[in-house]
């Protein structure tokens, strides 16, 4: 985890500017901005209907899938606004993978669950989606345990497997964002530690941010984290810091305990 | 070892749930009594009756159907087996389900054409109606603004509940007449393509109305799930929608089917109730065998039950035979319903 003393080195893959966000009439965001770090676990905490899930959705823009909304305000990768003109969603949600917060595999094998993103981009050569499954599988720890049974329906496992299961098939397009909201709240607290320790070991070459309640999990697993609160950034900064010295009261008083 | 438990002490069945002493102690310095909660003798009665009736609907249910069963089986076996109620000859089963001749003036009761001509007019109209019905219910469910879907889903329950026999004048006075006039220069068009047409307009609205159903109750984590990994709407609908509603897709198609089979009105006013459609087929040398096979005026078990019912003597062999066509058109239908059943139940193992 990164600690105040050491200074960052990694590069601001994800930035957010004055990012305001509607549903209809009513402001769900209003004028955030952050920077989000590669390769480092990014933690949003905050009471219900904060807007951290909705936050969360804006970085591959996956709300508008079911609904109309409103964004105003500029959000980029690497850079590039991706809610400019022109900005391929498909290509975006290729690069931007998302775990849901309850696990959500398709009602298709486990092999057809990895396989299906490979190909959704057009890999169809047997060797080749066989080799991206079991490094799927193997990067969210979840070959050894399946590897005998890949034909088997995904329905069938337990919801800390099939929650790996979706990071598995995430991974399997070779996403340079994962973002995860509240990925473990179905889960029990063995398979919350497995994923915790998964988050862990991805974020060597992912950039991670994890939408998440439960504090103990933002202080365990994020180097940075944010406290919204109504829709509003109100404090952001190291893990550490915001655990052992927040600026906020507000901070203090939300991870203390005292409201939320 | 634990000691055993004591008795507990005796109680009569009609002792109220709450002791009156107990009550009273809850009352006491309150200035209103609490009331103490007892269901009346009538109403325990009453459940007891009750219980009575609803079995005995159900038994009068399962008589009317065992009952219908019995006398479909009893009057058709009078066509292979010299049984009491029978002034004719009988038959064999190889010369009623194995022959194309139905002449009954001439002792021939084939019915090959029947069974023949019922798989072909259900088979091609379920070819047009089920694949139109399920798009038809992504499209409603997954694909339509809200205001369309409301609409639409309307407009199918609608039509559900048309009566068959106006599909059937719909058929027999605009259609015919119209694939007669462009197609056909002028010669009758009825037969399996027009009869077809109609009952796959018929049976749309059911595969629809409950494609529609399978398509909204998935979850929208999969079309979500779907699209996150760079998927197109389209991409999701192909191969995570419909795949995950297959179970219930199929349901509706053999809901479908079950409407067709049983359907007698509305083809019989366009088919052309020709028991020799075979034969004619045959012979005819005039135009290409496909549409020759969507044009021959023909019959099915249906059509030639209304048709020709009414017009044999009870007892007869002609009667017989038609009733055992009845009986297997029964049998036809309870299979497809023990189909459904069964995948019904796949889908929620």
């Amino acid at each position: 985890m990164l600690s105040p003393q050491t200074p960052e080195t990694k590069p601001v893959k994800l930035s957010v500017r004055n990012l305001d966000f509607r549903y209809g009439e009513k402001k769900v965001l209003d004028g955030l901005s952050m920077d989000i770090h590669a390769e480092r676990v990014t933690a949003i905490i905050g009471p219900s209907g904060c807007g951290k899930s909705t936050f969360l959705k804006c970085f591959n823009r996956i709300h508008e899938v079911s609904s109309a909304v409103q964004v105003s305000g500029q959000m980029a990768m690497d850079g590039v606004d991706i809610y400019r003109g022109g900005i391929d969603q498909v290509d975006l949600r290729r690069r931007v993978g998302m775990v849901f917060q309850k696990p959500n595999p398709f009602p298709k094998s486990i092999y057809e669950n990895v396989a299906f993103g490979p190909r959704l981009f057009g890999v169809r050569d047997r060797a080749t989606l066989d080799g991206l499954v079991e490094d799927a599988l193997r990067k969210s720890a979840l070959w050894d345990e399946v590897k005998d049974r890949l034909k088997e329906s995904a329905t069938g496992m337990s919801g800390g497997q099939q929650q790996r299961l979706c990071i598995a098939r995430a991974l399997a397009v070779n996403p340079e964002v994962l973002l995860m909201d509240e990925p473990c709240s179905a889960l029990d607290p063995i398979a919350t530690a497995k994923i915790e320790d998964l988050i862990g070991e991805l974020k060597e070459n992912l950039t991670i941010v994890i939408v998440t309640h439960n504090m103990q999990q933002a202080a365990r697993v994020s180097d940075y984290t944010a406290f919204f609160w109504l829709g509003k950034l109100i404090e952001m900064d190291l893990t550490e810091r915001i655990f052992t010295t927040p600026r906020e009261r507000m901070t203090e008083d939300y991870i203390t305990g005292r409201f939320g | 070892m634990a000691e055993p438990m004591p008795d507990l002490p005796e109680t009569t069945l009609d002792a109220p749930l709450l002791p009156d002493g107990l009550a009273r102690i809850a009352t006491q310095g309150t200035p209103c009594p609490t009331p103490v909660f007892r269901q009346s003798h009538l109403h325990r009665l009453a459940d007891r009756w009750t219980h009575l009736l609803f079995l005995a609907c159900t038994l009068l249910v399962v008589l009317l159907i065992g009952g219908i069963l019995y006398f479909l089986a009893a009057r058709g076996a009078g066509a292979f087996f010299p049984l009491a109620g029978n002034t004719d000859k009988v038959v064999t089963f190889r010369e009623v389900f194995l022959s194309t001749n139905w002449d009954p003036g001439d002792g021939h009761f084939g019915i090959v054409p029947f069974i023949a001509g019922t798989l072909a007019v259900t088979g091609l109209a379920l070819l047009v109606a089920a694949p139109t019905g399920v798009l038809t219910g992504v499209f409603i469910a997954k694909v339509a603004p809200p205001w369309m879907r409301n609409v639409m889903r309307q407009v199918m329950d609608l039509l559900v509940g048309i009566p068959s026999v106006v599909y059937g004048i719909f058929g027999l006075t605009i259609i015919l007449p119209m694939v007669g006039h462009a197609w056909l220069a002028d010669a009758p068009a009825a037969g399996f393509a027009v009869s077809a047409a109609i009952l796959a307009v018929m049976i749309v609205p059911t595969v629809v109305s409950l494609s529609t159903d399978a398509f909204e109750s998935l979850p929208s984590s999969l079309d979500e799930g779907s699209q996150a990994l760079g998927s197109t709407r389209w991409q999701a609908i192909w191969r995570v929608l419909i795949p995950a509603a297959r179970p219930r897709l199929l349901t509706a198609t053999v809901l479908g089917l079950g409407r067709a089979i049983g359907e007698a009105m509305a083809v019989q006013m366009v088919i052309g109730n020709n028991p020799q459609w075979m034969l004619l087929m045959r012979q005819a040398t005039d135009q290409t065998p496909v549409l020759r096979f969507l044009f021959t005026p023909a019959a099915t078990l249906t059509t030639e039950l209304v048709q020709e019912l009414p017009n044999t003597a009870s007892g007869s062999t002609w009667n017989n035979v038609l009733f055992a066509m009845g009986l297997l058109l029964y049998l036809m239908t309870m299979l497809l319903i023990l189909a459904t059943r069964r995948l019904g139940r796949q889908e929620h193992a």
